[in-house]
């Protein structure tokens, strides 16, 4: 490992440990530069089959988050900036997927809202994940056609406050051995 | 001031129409997740619905009671939280919110009776 590759590594771990998810937003917004940044590292997100399936609509309108944010309860903060992450139907039939069996439906969306929640935080904005909104409302609320599902939300914005510290000992933490096997299942190889 | 049949009424309107169709969703779209989110989220959608109301209330200058709302808001807006990091203290101050409610609700009735 060269020194270079050290610190490289380094930077990256420095950015995956300090992200935290962010509910409380500045008014600032987020600058177009950044969401493209942004957009860009979801377009880098490991892809099942790199068959691509999903589009990314952005909302910056505040009249237009303010709707989406009625009918998901999941935002519990006021971004300024969303980016939802939308499975494209046709683009799905075309390659096959069969999007109510093949999981990687939901890996695609996962690894895209990571990279980009990796990337706010580089760029020194908070980001919150949202699940908890109904399909049929945020559908409307962004006059989406029937070929584009809503599977996720990322709330951006600059957080309001200096991000909290992991809490040590807390009831949620977890250390990576409990929640890793090695080689068999049951044998934490220690 | 109206009347009701179990006693007086203020009629301080502290939501506003457009704030009431955002709050409608609201309860709607939580009443949708409710089928697919853990047993426990269906209480906090119901404790953030409440914040977000209180937070309607001040910002049409909920009067009479106005300190208590504040500090109720910020202390349910704090623990409500607590659903995703400490369950066990979350479920704890769920057993106890009720009451902190009440003493709201009464404290308000008294000042607006009087």
């Amino acid at each position: 490992v060269t020194e270079a590759t050290s610190r490289r590594a380094e930077h990256v771990l420095e950015v995956i440990r300090g992200r935290r998810v962010v509910r409380a937003f500045t008014e600032q917004a987020v600058s177009t530069e950044d969401l493209w940044k942004i957009l860009e590292a979801a377009r880098w997100a490991l892809s099942g089959g790199n068959r691509r399936i999903n589009k990314f609509l952005v909302v910056q309108d505040p009249r237009r988050i303010r709707l989406v944010r009625t009918v998901a309860p999941g935002m519990l903060g006021r971004p300024t900036a969303l980016i939802v992450i939308l499975t494209d139907l046709r683009k799905a039939a075309e390659e096959q997927v069969q999007v109510d069996k093949h999981t990687t439906r939901w890996i695609d969306v996962g690894t895209a809202a990571m990279n980009m929640s990796l990337a706010a935080h580089a760029l020194g904005l908070g980001s919150c994940p949202a699940t908890s909104f109904s399909r049929s409302g945020v559908a409307v609320m962004l006059d989406l056609p029937p070929t584009l599902v809503p599977e996720f939300i990322l709330q951006l914005g600059h957080p309001a406050q200096p991000l909290p510290q992991p809490r040590r000992g807390g009831a949620t933490r977890r250390t990576v051995e409990a929640l890793t096997y090695w080689e068999r299942v049951g044998d934490r190889g220690d | 001031m109206g009347r009701r049949k179990d006693g007086p009424m203020t009629n301080a309107m502290v939501v506003s129409e457009d704030e009431a169709y955002e709050l409608l969703a609201q309860l709607v779209c939580s009443a949708e997740l409710g089928t697919v989110e853990p047993y426990y989220y269906g209480t906090f959608r119901l404790l953030d619905a409440a914040s977000r109301l209180m937070e309607c209330m001040l910002r049409h200058q909920s009067n009479g009671t106005r300190d208590w709302l504040e500090a109720f808001k910020a202390e349910l807006d704090q623990n409500k939280l607590l659903m995703m990091s400490d369950r066990p203290g979350y479920f704890r101050y769920l057993e106890q919110v009720g009451g902190r409610v009440a003493e709201g609700v009464k404290l308000h009735l008294a000042r607006s009776s009087s």
